[in-house]
Order: C-alpha cells, then structure tokens, then sequence
C-alpha cells in the first residue's frame, strides 16, 4: 500500500529540481543495496518463440500421440479452437529421446540441447488466458494481457538499474524480419521511467542501434571531429547555463549525459564487434561463413542458426558488461510467407528451421556462460506466447493451444534436470487442472532469484500499487536449487 | 456529516444491508474483501468453510478491544456487531449449507473529492488584500496563504524576455521568433498590464493554442491512429477527432458541451456532425482486431476481447472526466472508492450497444439514417451468402473438403515456384455486382491472317490470398467480328456463360478457331465476373491470338475494354498482350489441378441445388440493388468513432443499437455471469440514483453525459481545473491527475481547486480560456524561477509555489521548435495525418519503417500535433523524450534524463537535416551564429558564447554549429 521512496523521489525529481544529481542519472535500481533477500542471480535472458510454439513438438513427449496418430482426436470434452475443430491426434513431427543425466527426452529437432538438459528445469503445465496472439505474447512479456504495463524486462531495470554506465540495462535482440505482435509494446516501460524500456539492438544490421552514430547520409558535414569538438562546445556552454541555475540538478544531470553518450558509443560498438571471438566460439553459435547476409529467401536451418546465434553471442557480450536483461526473439509477425512458429499449415516447414537455430543458439550461450562460470547468476527463460493443439489442423498443421504449453528454465539458481508440472496424456490441459503454473508463477520466481520479493516491487498507478505479477504469483520452490 | 453520507451511500449501493444481529452480514461487511479464498490477506479465509484460521477466536481478538487491529483502515465495528460475531464464534464459527460469504463493503463518500463544491462568488472580497505589491489575482490569494502558513514569500516577477517566451511556449507550443521578443519587452516597459494581457489573448486567439492544449488532451484520450496489439493495422479516419479536439480548444467551446459530445453528441446533437465526430473519444484506444474480427463474439477469446473493449471505453471515460478509477471494481468493491461491481458493470451496460468503427458524420440525418440502414442490409446479405456457402460445404461434407485440401495444396505447392513478370496482366474496374458484363478486345493487325486458337492465361495475385487464376471470369464467351462494336457478323468461338466454370489458375485454356479469317476484333466478354474479396472483377494475364504459323498474332495489338484499372506496371490493358504470364507449378500437379477443379465444380453443380440457386440468385439481387443504391448517396466523410450502424466486419457485428446482455461477472470471470444489469454510474454525490432512466443505448450514453456535466458532481470540475493547472505548472494540485480516489494523492491547495473548479462551473460560458487567462496573468505563474537554498530547505519541491517551475519542452515541443529553427514549420492546419515512416507489407501486419523515411518530405514539416501515431511501433525519436505511449492514458509526462536522448538529439537524422536547413537559413546573415543563437534562445548570444560557437563553426561548418545549437540546455528549457 504505501508508495515505494524511492520511487515517489525520482518520480518528484523528474519535475522539481533540487535532488542530487546522484538520483537522476545514477544507473541504481530502486533496490539496489536494500534486496528483499540476498539474491543468487544479476541478470536474466528470455528466450521469445513469436507465434506460439509447439510444446508437443520440442519439449513436452506424449506417447499417447503416437498411439492414437491418424485417428480423430478426442478429449471428451468441448473444444473451442482459435481457426479450426479438432483433427486427428498428431505425433511429435520428430522423434524424441533422452539426453544427459537426468534422461530427459526432448526432440530430436532440439537436440543440440540434449547436451544442457541437465541445467534445465522444464515446466509443462503452463496456462495462458486466451488463445489471441497479442494478448498472449503481451501476459507472457508483462504479466498483463491487455496493452499499458512494463515489461518484465522493464521491472527488472526499475528494481536493479544497470551494472554498466555505458550501456543499457535492458536490451531488446528482435527478429530482423520484423516486430511480433504487439510491436514494441512488448518492451515498454510504460508508467516506469522511460530510461528503464527496452533498447533494440539488430545485430549484423547497418545501423544496430538507433541515433548511436550521425548518418552520413543526412548530411556530409557529419565529421567524427565535428563531434568529438561539438560536444566539447556543447560541455561548456550547457556547463554555464547549469552552474548560473546550480539548484536544478536536472541541468547537471544533462551535461553528464552527453558525456555518457560518448561513452555509449565505444562501449557499445566495442561490444556489438563479435570478429575477435575464435573460431570455435562462432561455431559453437553457429554463425553462418556468410554471416548476417546468409540466404534466407526460403526458411532455412543454416540461416536460421546464424541469426538465432548470432543474437545469443551477442546477449552473452552483453551480460559480461553489466546488461541486466536482454531479451531475444525468434520469429516476427504473422506476415507472408510464414518467419516465425504460428504452424497452422505446416510445423514441419516453419518449426524444423526455426526450432533447429533456436537450440543451436540456446545451447550455445548456456555451455558458454557455463564455462565463463556466468551460468550460475544468470537466469534463462524460454517462453512463447502459447502451445499448439495435439491435434491436427489441415494437412500438417496445429492450431492454437492457450490450455498449457511448456517453460523452461536454466542458470542462476535454478534447479536443473528436472521437470516440474506436467501436462495431460495429450499435452491439451495441465494433468492437474487445479494447479497449473501461471506466468505470474514463472515471474515470480525470476524475481525471487533476483533477490526481490514480487509483492513489494510496486508503482502506483492509477489507484493501484501495479506489480509484474498483478494480485497473483507464487514462486516455484521445487526447481530452486 | 461523515456519518451521514454513510449512511446514504450504504442506502444507495447496498440494498443488500448490514443487520447488526446477522454474524455473516458482518463478516460480508467488514472481512471478506480480504480474508476471502483467492486474496487470503493475513493466511486468514472467513468466506466459506472449511474457515482458513488456526483460532477462531482470534477474530474476536482482533475486533475488540479501544484500538482493534481489524478491520484495518476501516472504522471500529459497532458493539452489536461485535458481539454478533462473538456469539458466532462461540458457537462453532461455521457457515452452514455450503454458503460462500460475498464482500458486501463499499467504500463511502466520506472523502474531499467527493464533497460538494461551494459556490465561490464574493468569497475573495480583495483578492489582492494579501499582499499588494505581489498579488494579482485570486489564485495569488490562496498560494499567499499557504506560503505563509509555511514561512515562505514568493518571489519576484520573471524578466519580460523569460515570461515572453515561457507564455508562447505555454500557450502555444511554439517558441516565439527574436523580433517577438524584443516587441513585447519593449511594449511592456512602456505600457506594463495592458501589453501583457494584449500577448496572452493574441496567443490564446490564436490557432496554434487548439493545437498544442489539444496535444494535452488527446493523451488523456490515449488517441492513436491505428489498431495496435497483433496486426498493427492503420486507422485512416481516425483523424476528424483530433481535428474536433482542436477545433473544440480554439473555439472555446464550453466545458460541459465539450464534454457530452465525447460521450453522446450523436444523441444529444442529431444532424450536427461534430457530435458525431466528438466519439471519436470512446474508440480513440487501441483495440485488438484479431480477436474482434477474426475470432469474433461466438467463441469465448471473442467475448473476452469485447469485455475488454468496455473496460477501455469505462475506464477512459471515468479517468478523463471524472478522475475516477471505476475500472478498480471489475473483480471486486473498489476498496477504496464507492464504485461497487454492479456500479461498474451498470458502466458496462451504457456502452453495451457500440463497436469501434468507421462511420459517416456530414451527412444530411435522411441520407445518413439510409446509408447506415444500407450497410447493415448488405452486410446481412453478405452473412446470408456465407451462410450458403457454408451449407454447400456442409453438404459437400468430407468429399468436398476433400478435394479443396487437395486443390489447396497442389496451389501452395505451386505458389512458391510460380514466377511472374511485374506486369501482370489486364485488371478491370471493381464491381459490386457479379453479374456486370465487362469485355476485352484486341484489334489484330490488317495483315493477321486465318487464327488458329486463342490462349487465355489467368493472372497471378496474392491480394485476399487468391493467387492462381485471379481475376479469371466464371462465365464468359469469346466472339470474333469484324466490326470492333460486335453489332454484326460475330463469330462465337466458345460460349461459357450457361454455367460456372472451374478456375483454371495459370494453366492455360485454349479455345480452338479452327482457322477461322477475316476477324479483326477479338472479343472475351465475361458475363459472371470473379470475386476478389467482397466485390468482383474480370482479370486476364495474357490472351495470346495464335496463328496457323503458331505466332501470336495479338503480340503487342491495340487493347480496348469496357472499362480498366491502369495501376502503374502491374496492371494495364497492354499488359493482356505483352506476352508476360506467370508460368511454374510442375506440369503433373497442373494436370492433376485441372481435374480436381472439374471434380470440384461437378459436385458443386450437384450440391447447388435449384433452390439454393435461386436463394442465392436473390441475395445477389439485393445485394446488388443495396449496393447501386448505397453507391448513389452521397458518400460523406467517415470518422471513427464508437458506432451501432456500420457494414459488419469479420466477426463484428453491429448492434444497431440493440445493447448486448451484460451481466456482472463474478470476480470480472466472463465464465462466472451474475445479475443482468441495466445502464448506470456510481452514486458519487447525493440525490441520485445508480440505474439511468433509459429506454434505449442513445438515452443511456445520453444520460451518462448529463451525469459527468452535473453541476452537482463533485469530480467532474474538479478534474478539469486540476488538469488545466497542470498543464500551465507542471505539476496538478492534486499530483495524481486521473485518480482523485483514496489511492491518489490530496490537494496541495483544495480551496484554490475548489475555486477554479467553480469559476468554470459557474462560468456562464464555461470557458476554458478564461481559466487560462486568470492562471498565466496571476502573480503565481509569473514569478521567477530561479532557486533559493533557504525556501529551497523548507519546500524544496515547490510544492507551495514560491517560484516558477523550470520546464523542459515536451517531445513534440521539442520537434516543432526544431522545425521553427529550420525554417521548415509547415503551418498547414487539419485533415489527415502526416506520417514520417514508410509502411512496409501494408496487406498483413504493416512494418512503420520510421527509418526510411525522407526527412526533407515537407509534408511531414507539419506540427507533431499533426503526426500518424501508429501503437505497435512508436516513434522512435519522440518516445526517447518521453512522448506519450498510446496505449495508455497519460495524464503528465515523464521527464527523465538519458544518454539516448543524448544521442537521439545529436544523431538522429531529423536533427541532423534540419541542421543542414536551420544552417541555410541563417547562412546569409552578416553574424549567422548571432542570428541562429537568437532563434533558438530567445536572447543575444553573450560574447564568450558567440566566440565558442563561431569558432566551432569556422572549424567544422555552420550546420554543425546549428545541430550544436540545437542541443543547448536552453533550447530545451524554459525558465
């Protein structure tokens, strides 16, 4: 109920003038230094399959597919599906078998993920509100389903701020075919500072990060010692407008974020360039000979892998620099023809390719983390916005399944090689349907690891202490290490 | 008095009401808001059994004693309550019969907001009194007060140069130029009072004030311009309501007209088109069209998504003019406002009967009362058709679904290998009916000689993911002649038009002429055209005249038809005979296509019954009268805006104005339906009661517009005076603008509100500008604002006034001074929106590529107020400083300080090109950095200031001395 102080004094420091420097600029988080509980992470990597992928294809084994294949499927229940009625129960389009210690059978679409499964904690019984993609990708990316709340991502800058001065807290690696639903709502910070929404970097585009650089296009009098002399003049006579107004720290704070912004742009190029990394670190990541101009005018796995992987060793540079929260995507809207996991025709023609590079790249930035010895503070989450049907739709396709879908995380904290929550004979609904693991949950227990407690991270808004997890939330003991 | 309103309020929400003798109705009353199973405050759970206690008698414990711990924040229960709940738990503490106890508590009108506002007249006898050297006005009256209540003094009256350019930009949203500056602070030495009050009515006459304080209002409304969430789609007639804004604003339009237009202009003004432009304000949110259209209110995620869509249209109207967070009682009570669920779903029911959606507004009431009828016709005819088609497909059953699995496939398949030259073929006009003959011709050459065959190949387009054989007619016949009219002498080569025939895709159809001579004029005349997505059209590819020789005698011949559809190289009559078509697919599943296309029509011609024929035959009549005739009105001009009459759209259907059944839904679960509810608003003030007097969905928005426009409602001026304070210092008397509920923040000065809550009340005129005029003319706003470590010490906020706030512009302040300097600001008023992205892949989920936009574009010279604001992916440039989101109502900006908005404002290329201009600009002036300095401002650069600048300049070029200026600190402040 009560306003969190520290928010309510940045909040007044934004219009009056007369707080220290320290509170405006300073990359702390509203938590920093006063945690609910000691943490056992710093930082957090989400995974995002845009288009909702198969549970049943990728991680969640249901032999009972394999036993009732081919005939129409039957739950004995209603069923109201997003485009199409029930097909005839479907078979993983891949074979599963196990992996690691723990024995954990994924498929073999996923296999190179076979090799970390033992970090992994997997979570089959998750649950999402309706079968609608925006609002399915927007309760998976800010605990609400409906536009006007922060990211997750936002959250956890809001309450830890920055590791690194010269770089963002939370950082955005979309799809570079294009934004999934919602845009870039599913990054905002909405009623949080601005400073706390996610940046989009695209690696191996021209331009990865919006304004870091002048054009030259814009004008050829853009000259590196323009700038360099520029913000010098800009120093001095912003410095004499803020030292004549010395009791508005907002001036001040100004002047220091030129300064900042200089820094920015070596500290993020220096981390974008991924030419120094060896030979076997590109290959662990599976980067393309060709690079960012691989050819993709049909999906494919080689092209797929390179810009999946790609944006993995990107995130793994920026969490070795202090990025608290990178967020990276696989697939973009529903455009033509099909780029991301909305298999309503054919799973086996958008899953192959896009879950192929998705475990090559994930895979990748667990073992590297792992073997940098960063793994052990860094949570990963997978997640989508919803699972896909056991059965058929058309031909090769599956619709929608907002009923359960699959989680999974690894790192910082988490207990790995164990699934926790199961789904049905069939993957359609939670094996126990009273106690399906919400996103609330899933939140929940990043945030535990973080070291915060999810009911006291709060903004009020309108009327309202607003938190990530809403009213709702409970953190997942049985995969904490 | 506290007590009294209580008491009325309990009379008003709860009929239900307490008995003090009654153990449950007091735990419904005082406990279960908390202490129920899905909140469980404390681990405790009273609502049902088993109770989640470990000892009940703990509860008596906790309600007893001087100090109670429970129920918290609440008043002490009465002793006969206490010992109710004694008794209970001394007999068992059990709820019998499976019962599950309701949270019954309210909260009540006992709160500041909610308390009447007193008329203010005579109140102030000398509102100068005070302090004569400082006070002005009224408003100084009250802030003197308060300063003396806490040992401050104000300070002095900023320097005219400052007020100058802190009224343009308040007032205005645009700096002033040099040479205003040095004419006001001339006028005012010389004349004092009299200048000043001339400048603020020469800026609040002038049209730029609508747009700027229309800037302020339209993030209240969360106004955006297309849909947001999933498919991203535009809303192009979104704009007549931001135009209505300002116009409204510039107008001085008085408040509570202003105010009923938005919620029931339609209703309250019939015939006057802004009142129904003013609507625009309910569908100004973004809107999810996937579950609107594509799933549609028959499946549950479509009910969902139109209970959602209420809740926005609730939640903005109560926000907006009442300050009030009515959406708080959709799961449960508000806890703490009295807005109960059924108060909230009551809400519901007054906007039970409208969509989003395109509707017309200019025209005449008759003209427009039959456009609306027609389109809801024709959108019933077209539901008719489809409910056909779907008892075709039900009777064709597995056999058909079959075969267009199979067709569909083979064409998928063929999809991707399918090339095509950019010129795609011959397109004709767009019909709305079917059966509108159009034909082709081509002129042969003199010297042609005896023909052979004709070839006709379809077109390929993915527009409505039609593809293969797009376009190609359904019943046709081809004709020879030697006469180009066809009046004589026709030679019919094949006759197609007794029944539909199968789409041959891109397969080739040859009609033999058996060599046939004499015939200059080839003729395809289709007499069933083919259907594109809800109107139809006759498109070709290619129509080759082969020759004995096997030539292609029509190759590049004159190309006549009754109408066509000239669109850059896709399509155009010489495209039917270039010799361009698409090709690709292999030639077995081509084959096997042909013949499952036969198969397909064959048991089609089965399944179409005479009857249904017939049936069809005269929906299609209808439809195409209805269409005729909707086609001959007058068009008018389409606005979107909450609608009852539009064509229905995927699964929007409309209401006509029938409201939809709402009921209460149990802990807002659209599973768990409660009680129908019937139209109607929270019992916020006495005398009135929570159900309207309605008999229809206008009466009922009719009636909630008088409601939030009641003299006597206690928020509803309260809310607008907060807001227009706001706007002017930056911070409200009540600093949570849209909520004035116990969550929000209590007035700094709740006499000064009061009374600018009545001076526009009680304002004949309701005029906003009068409540500008007494704000920025009083000693309050006026002052400096420099710092005082001493005041500083004791009110460092400001919270008191004891000088003026230093502002930073807002993003679009920002952008349009940048434009100013620049010498670009194109000042061109109104009509549709500018857009300073390119819209990739428009027909699925449109990508706004801000970054391939042309920054020297003049259109999008315009004020930002003018600027396309697509949801899904927000303007870059603005959103780094901290423009508003559109997804959210924003009552006050945020104003953080970033390295991004560092970068943003040095490198962005708006920035940098209007550098180069501002640069240009200046360039012939004899001191160029003097005059650029000037601009931006509003004083002489001092000498030291001038020598840096003029030297970066000399070194590195005028345009980066203009981009530097750009970024001073006080280009981006006002004192």
């Amino acid at each position: 109920m009560s306003i969190d102080r520290r928010h309510f004094l940045t909040g007044l420091a934004a219009t009056f003038p007369g707080l220290a420097l320290t509170d405006l600029l300073a990359r702390d988080g509203v938590l920093s230094g006063h945690l609910h509980r000691p943490a056992k992470a710093k930082r957090v990597v989400q995974f995002f399959m845009a288009g909702a992928a198969s549970h049943v294809d990728l991680f969640d084994h249901k032999p009972q597919l394999e036993k009732e294949h081919g005939q129409q499927w039957d739950p004995g229940e209603g069923v109201e599906l997003f485009q199409s009625s029930p097909g005839a129960s479907t078979k993983s389009y891949w074979e599963f078998r196990p992996h690691g210690a723990c024995g954990k059978a994924i498929s073999d679409i996923v296999a190179p993920l076979g090799g970390v499964v033992d970090d992994i904690a997997f979570i089959h019984n998750v649950v999402g509100k309706t079968g609608v993609h925006s609002q399915g990708t927007l309760l998976q990316t800010t605990g609400f389903n409906r536009p006007g709340f922060p990211s997750a991502g936002s959250w956890v800058s809001y309450a830890l701020g920055s590791e690194n001065d010269n770089l963002p807290s939370f950082v955005v690696l979309p799809d570079h075919r294009g934004l999934a639903s919602n845009g870039t709502k599913n990054w905002s910070s909405m009623f949080l500072p601005a400073e706390h929404q996610g940046t989009v970097i695209r690696p191996g585009a021209a331009t990865p990060i919006d304004d870091l650089f002048a054009s030259k296009t814009a004008g050829g009098y853009l000259t590196p010692e323009a700038d360099a002399a520029g913000l010098e003049v800009l120093r001095r006579l912003n410095g004499s407008y803020a030292e004549s107004r010395t009791d508005d720290s907002r001036l001040s704070a100004r002047l220091h974020s030129y300064e900042l912004a200089a820094r920015m742009q070596l500290s993020a190029t220096e981390a974008l360039d991924v030419s120094k990394e060896p030979s076997y670190i590109k290959d662990l990541y599976g980067l393309a000979p060709e690079g960012p101009g691989v050819d993709d005018s049909t999906i494919n796995v080689k092209a797929e892998t390179e810009f999946f992987g790609r944006k993995c060793l990107i995130a793994r540079r920026l969490l070795e620099r202090g990025v608290r929260f990178v967020q990276i995507w696989s697939g973009n809207d529903n455009g033509f023809p099909r780029r991301n996991w909305d298999s309503h025709e054919d799973v086996k023609r958008d899953h192959g390719p896009l879950a192929a590079g998705m475990a090559v790249g994930a895979a990748a930035l667990i073992k590297d983390l792992k073997q940098r010895g960063m793994l052990e503070d860094t949570i990963i989450l997978w997640t989508t916005e919803f699972g896909r049907m056991p059965c058929a739709q058309g031909g090769g396709g599956r619709d929608h399944n907002p009923f359960v879908f699959t989680n999974w995380l690894a790192g910082g904290g988490i207990r790995g090689g164990v699934t926790h929550g199961e789904s049905d004979q069939w993957g359609f609904k939670p094996l126990d349907r009273d106690h399906p693991t919400q996103v609330y949950d899933i939140h929940a227990t990043i945030l535990h690891l973080l070291g915060i407690d999810h009911t006291r991270l709060t903004v009020r808004q309108d009327s309202l202490d607003r938190r990530l997890t809403d009213v709702h939330g409970h953190v997942i003991r049985e995969i904490l290490a | 008095m506290k007590r009294s309103s209580l008491l009325i309020s309990a009379v008003i929400l709860l009929p239900l009401g307490a008995t003090g003798a009654d153990p449950f109705a007091v735990l419904e009353k005082n406990c279960i808001s908390c202490h129920n199973t899905h909140d469980r405050k404390g681990d405790v759970v009273l609502d049902r059994m088993p109770l989640g206690i470990d000892d009940a008698r703990a509860i008596i414990d906790s309600i007893s004693g001087p100090d109670p711990d429970m129920p918290k924040g609440r008043d002490a229960l009465k002793p006969e309550e206490v010992a109710a709940l004694t008794a209970w738990v001394e007999a068992g503490a059990s709820i019998p019969g499976g019962r599950v106890l309701e949270d019954t508590h309210v909260p009540g009108r006992d709160w500041w907001s909610l308390q009447p506002i007193p008329i203010q007249q005579g109140l102030i006898a000398d509102p100068t009194g005070s302090d004569r050297n400082w006070a002005k006005n009224a408003i100084d009256a009250f802030v003197i007060a308060k300063l003396r209540e806490k040992n401050l003094t104000p300070s002095p009256e900023a320097e005219p140069a400052v007020l100058v350019r802190r009224l343009h930009f308040n007032l205005t949203g645009l700096p002033p130029a040099p040479e205003q500056v040095t004419a006001f602070v001339e006028d005012y030495a010389r004349r004092g009072e009299p200048a000043y009050r001339a400048l603020v009515d020469a800026l609040l006459d002038s049209p730029a004030h609508g747009e700027h304080f229309a800037r302020h209002w339209l993030d209240v409304a969360r106004y955006g311009e297309t849909h947001g969430y999933d498919k991203d789609k535009p809303r192009p007639n979104a704009w007549p309501y931001r135009d209505y804004v300002i116009g409204s604003l510039n107008a001085d339009k008085p408040w509570s007209q202003f105010v009923r237009e938005q919620v029931a202009g339609d209703v309250l003004a019939p015939g006057d088109p802004q009142g129904i432009v003013a609507l625009g304000f309910i569908a100004a949110g973004p809107w999810d069209l996937i579950a609107h259209v594509e799933v549609g209110e028959g499946k549950l995620d479509g009910r969902i998504a139109k209970h959602m869509d209420r809740d926005d249209m609730v939640s903005a109207v109560f926000n907006a003019f009442m300050s009030t967070t009515a959406q708080c009682a959709q799961c449960h009570h508000h806890k703490f406002d009295p807005v109960s669920m059924e108060d909230y779903y009551r809400l519901h029911a007054v906007f039970a009967a409208v969509d989003r959606a395109d509707r017309v507004y200019d025209l005449d009431p008759v003209t427009q009362k039959r456009r609306e009828g027609l389109a809801v016709e024709i959108g019933k005819a077209e539901a008719g058709l489809k409910a056909i088609d779907k008892r075709i497909a039900d009777a064709g059953g597995a056999e058909l679904s079959g075969l267009k699995a199979k067709i569909r496939s083979l064409t998928d398949q063929g999809a991707g290998k399918i090339v095509k030259a950019p010129e795609f073929g011959y397109h004709s006009q767009i019909s709305a009916d079917p059966n509108m003959a159009k034909w082709v011709q081509i002129e042969l050459p003199a010297d042609a000689g005896p023909i052979r065959e004709i070839v006709l190949t379809g077109a390929h387009d993915d527009f409505g993911s039609i593809g293969s054989g797009f376009g190609f007619p359904v019943r046709y016949r081809v004709e020879l002649s030697s006469d180009p009219a066809f009046a004589r002498d026709v030679t019919v080569l094949v006759d197609r038009t007794g029944a539909d025939v199968p789409n041959p895709g891109i397969v080739p159809v040859t009609i033999p002429a058996a060599g046939a001579t004499g015939a200059r004029h080839v003729r395809l005349t289709a007499t069933k055209l083919a259907k594109r997505s809800n109107d139809y059209i006759l498109a070709l590819a290619e129509m080759a005249v082969i020759g004995m020789d096997g030539k292609n005698l029509a190759a590049g011949a004159p190309v006549t038809s009754l109408d066509t559809i000239e669109s850059g190289s896709r399509w155009g009559r010489r495209n039917l005979v270039d010799g361009k078509f698409p090709t690709g697919g292999d030639p077995e599943a081509t084959r096997q296509l042909a013949e499952l296309r036969s198969a397909e029509q064959a048991l089609l011609d089965r399944l179409n019954t005479p009857e249904i024929v017939g049936e069809r035959a005269a929906l299609d009549g209808k439809l195409a009268g209805w269409r005729k005739e909707l086609a001959a009105l007058p068009a008018g001009k389409m606005v979107y805006a909450a609608a009852t009459h539009f064509t229905k759209f995927g699964g929007v259907t409309p209401t006509e104005g029938k409201p939809r059944e709402i009921r209460l839904l149990r802990r807002g679960d659209i599973k768990s339906p409660g009680p129908v509810m019937k139209p109607g608003a929270p019992a916020l003030w006495a005398g009135i009661a929570p159900e309207f007097r309605a008999t229809n969905e206008g009466e009922a928005r009719a009636a909630l517009a008088a409601y939030l426009t009641a003299p006597e409602n206690p928020l509803a001026w309260r809310s607008i005076a907060n807001r227009v304070w706001l706007w002017h210092f930056g911070r409200g008397i009540v600093d949570s603008p849209n909520d004035f509920g116990r969550m929000g923040m209590e007035p700094t000065h709740p006499e000064l509100l009061d009374y600018l809550a009545a001076a526009l009340r009680d304002d004949p005129k309701q005029s906003l500008k009068s409540l500008h005029r007494l704000i920025v003319t009083s000693a309050t706003w006026r002052q400096g604002s420099a710092g005082d470590p001493a005041k500083a010490a004791v009110d460092g906020e400001n919270a008191y006034y004891w000088r003026a706030n230093r502002r930073r512009l807002s993003a679009e302040e920002l952008r349009d001074a940048v434009l100013v300097a620049a010498g670009k600001l194109n000042r061109e008023m109104g009509g549709p929106s500018f857009q300073d992205f390119v819209i990739e892949k428009p027909e699925h989920s449109p990508h706004y590529q801000y970054h391939l936009h042309d920054h020297n574009d003049p259109k999008s010279h315009r004020r930002s107020i003018y600027r396309m604001i697509a949801r899904s992916q927000t303007q870059p440039f603005l959103t780094t400083l901290d423009c508003a989101d559109p997804s959210q109502m924003v009552a006050k900006r945020d104003e953080t300080t970033t390295a991004l908005q560092a970068l943003a404002l040095l490198n962005n290329p708006f920035m940098t090109t209007m550098a180069g201009h501002f640069a240009a600009r200046v360039k012939g002036n004899a001191d160029p950095v003097g005059a650029a300095f000037a601009i931006v401002t509003g004083r002489a650069a001092r000498e030291e200031e001038r020598a840096a600048l003029a030297g970066y300049a000399d070194a590195h070029g005028l345009e980066n001395a203009c981009r530097v200026m750009m970024n001073l600190s006080e280009f981006a402040y006002v004192d």
